[in-house]
């Protein structure tokens, strides 16, 4: 782990303008000395943009500033209680003098120990509602009993080890309040990276500054959820990140990504990309490829973890990354600043900096490689406070909802299109000259045709001019010419009931409204006639399968029972209004009508 | 050397590096107390990669004094 030294702390925080900078307000009771803690609670606020205002409490006066007289150390605006009773000053006999003690020394002890941690939470809960940071127990780096300790629940870690499970029951039950597993900070630095035994005897303060960074560090894994600044998306770069080398130019079989090394490294950061998915980390990547060569690997590398399954979105093209994050941020519907990216370069990563700052980067160089697994692990951008169910499945649903959201973006650029063609309509009943091409339709068209009734001329002729049914037809134009009549709708009347005999459509028209428009027609003219009941037929043969659901995705009923004789039949209210499509035509001209917007 | 100490004193003490000089101490920094004292030993640990002894550290008080500590230490290695 590699932090800021003191001093340089230290300069970043005398140079810094806080003014206007919101307060983040920790207070923090303590057992111990913890004002060199001040500078790290203060520089990780910084890095949040807060200016942290600390308050400490009186040495070995917890058990007062919680459940004594008020003080202005709790109140409504404290954000964040830090508690630190170590046990060497909550129970010198359980630290320091635990061989002395008998059994039932023992359970007293950690029953005093568990009622005077509960009147502490209360007391710090009847006065504010901020977030309590508990930190757990140490355990015993050379245990009371010697290697004995080990082997009985009465040895002194069995007891530490109760007594952190205790705090752990009570921060559970406490609404808003955390264990901070002061054990997990030990193990990342080992004892001798973790305590100053020169400071506790001259100061009361246990900790080097490694492990007060540590802490510090540990601690802002929980303000920042706290304050909803954890990162929700993880944006992977490929080549030298996922794997070793470059799949374009080492090709499937020579990037590094296997079960030894050096491939391994590769493989177990993968592994820990997986994790974050399933603690609900939305998955992205962005790099600088060919998209077929990434999927090859995706699709038939053998050792691949991560699988196209976990992958919510993706950039994979030449374009700079700070406007691919930024797409990506748009199409995931989440900020920039919800984003991690994480790559090998030190361009691309001192790009992403520069030109989309509120970008998370971490930089993972190759040389390193062994450890970036833990680097991943260990950076607790993404810490939750909980773990839900839900959190576990937001990866795949992420995923879910960018599809139907690519889906809406084609829909939106094939609406700029059909608008980019200018088409223009025409909707007329049957007249001389269009009867011939209306009976050539009738008799030609296969697929998008409802019943595929076939009729000659003289049958349109008739269908035209009995009082007893209809026959309209479309004419499309664009910018690139006429395309001539392209679709044919025949109705037939029988007392309130229209009857959609025939409903075809030429195929070169189709996906470009003319359906809908032609359909919308038909009905306002049974209207017009005085039907109130429109019933639509499909009649399948081996080619009008696509027809098949055309009525019921137009708020037609299908009935249980056809009236008509048709494989399925479709019933529509006439009673009010039919609703206007949503369609792309420049201009419509209609001798049924057509309704303005 | 001599001049890193007066800077990383100057910062810790949270004073501009021109008021710090061969005969500041804790008793003429006013902002120099036991707690900057604390931090400056970890500071001065870190900037220079060493380990003052428990009682070197009670010393450390004075300009004058860390130069003496350092160059003890600094000519041990």
């Amino acid at each position: 782990m590699k932090f800021p030294s003191l001093a340089d702390i230290q300069a970043a925080l005398n140079q810094a303008d806080l003014s206007g900078l919101p307060p983040l307000n920790i207070s923090v009771l303590r057992n111990i000395t913890m004002e060199p803690l001040e500078p790290y609670l203060r520089y990780l606020a910084l890095e949040l943009g807060l200016a942290a205002e600390i308050k400490l409490g009186g040495f070995d006066t917890v058990y007062q500033d919680a459940v004594g007289n008020p003080t202005d150390l709790l109140g409504p605006d404290t954000d964040c209680v830090l508690v630190f009773l170590r046990l060497e000053g909550l129970s010198p006999d359980l630290a320091r003098n635990f061989a002395c003690l008998d059994a039932d020394g023992l359970a007293a002890e950690e029953a005093r120990i568990a009622e005077h941690i509960k009147a502490v939470v209360e007391g710090i809960r009847s006065q504010s509602g901020a977030m309590i940071l508990w930190h757990g127990f140490e355990p015993p780096v050379n245990p009371a009993l010697g290697i004995y300790d080990g082997q009985t629940e009465l040895g002194q870690s069995a007891v530490i080890a109760r007594l952190n499970d205790t705090l752990r029951r009570i921060m559970a039950d406490t609404p808003n309040a955390y264990l901070v597993d002061m054990a997990t900070c030990l193990l990342r630095l080992g004892a001798e990276g973790f305590y100053d035994q020169r400071l506790w005897h001259i100061g009361r303060i246990p900790y080097t500054r490694q492990a007060l960074q540590v802490i510090a560090r540990e601690e802002f894994k929980f303000i920042r959820p706290l304050l909803g600044r954890n990162k929700k998306c993880l944006v992977l770069d490929c080549d030298n990140t996922l794997w070793g080398g470059i799949i374009g130019e080492d090709g499937i079989s020579g990037i590094a990504l296997g079960q030894s090394h050096p491939g391994s490294a590769f493989r177990e950061l993968q592994q820990e990309v997986v994790n974050l998915f399933h603690r609900g980390v939305i998955i992205a990547l962005c790099s600088k490829n060919n998209p077929e060569d990434v999927w090859e690997v995706f699709d038939h590398h053998p050792d691949m973890v991560l699988r196209r399954e976990h992958v919510a979105a993706f950039r994979i093209n030449w374009q700079d990354k700070a406007a691919n994050l930024r797409e990506l941020a748009q199409e995931l519907n989440i900020g920039l600043d919800s984003m991690v990216l994480v790559d090998d370069s030190e361009f691309e990563v001192g790009a992403v900096r520069r030109l989309a700052p509120q970008v998370e980067v971490i930089h993972l160089p190759v040389p390193d490689a062994v450890n970036h697994r833990d680097t991943l692990a260990g950076c607790g951008l993404f810490d939750t406070l909980t773990l839900s169910q839900e959190d576990r499945r937001r990866g795949r649903m992420y995923k879910a909802q960018v599809q139907r959201s690519s889906l809406k973006t084609r829909f939106q650029d094939m609406a700029d299109y059909l608008d980019s063609l200018a088409m223009t309509a025409e909707v007329r009943l049957a007249d001389p000259v269009a009867i011939p091409r209306l009976a050539q339709q009738t008799q030609k068209t296969n697929q998008f045709n409802l019943t595929t009734r076939r009729y000659s001329e003289a049958d349109i002729q008739e269908l035209a001019q009995a009082p007893d049914s209809d026959v309209i037809y479309l004419r499309l134009g664009d910018r690139f010419g006429d395309s001539g009549i392209v679709g044919t709708c025949i109705l037939r009347y029988d007392q309130d009931r229209a009857v959609i005999d025939t409903l075809l459509m030429s195929c070169r028209a189709l996906g470009r409204g003319c359906e809908d428009l032609l359909l919308h027609q038909a009905l306002t003219l049974a209207r017009q006639k005085g039907c109130s009941l429109a019933v639509g037929q499909y009649y399948a043969t081996a080619k009008n399968a696509q027809v098949a659901d055309f009525f019921a995705r137009r708020e037609f009923v299908e009935q249980p029972d056809t009236t008509t004789g048709a494989d399925r039949e479709f019933h529509l209210d006439l009673g009010r209004e039919i609703p206007r499509p949503v369609v792309h035509f420049k201009s419509i001209a209609s001798e049924i009508g057509w309704p303005k917007p | 050397m001599e001049q890193r100490v007066f800077e990383i004193v100057a910062q810790m003490a949270s004073v501009d590096p021109t008021d710090i000089n061969r005969d500041s101490s804790m008793d003429n920094v006013e902002t120099w107390d036991s707690l900057v004292a604390i931090n400056l030993v970890l500071a001065l640990e870190e900037e220079f990669g060493v380990r003052f002894t428990d009682e070197q550290i009670n010393q450390l008080s004075s300009v004058r004094a860390i130069m003496e500590a350092l160059q003890e230490l600094v000519g041990q290695a």
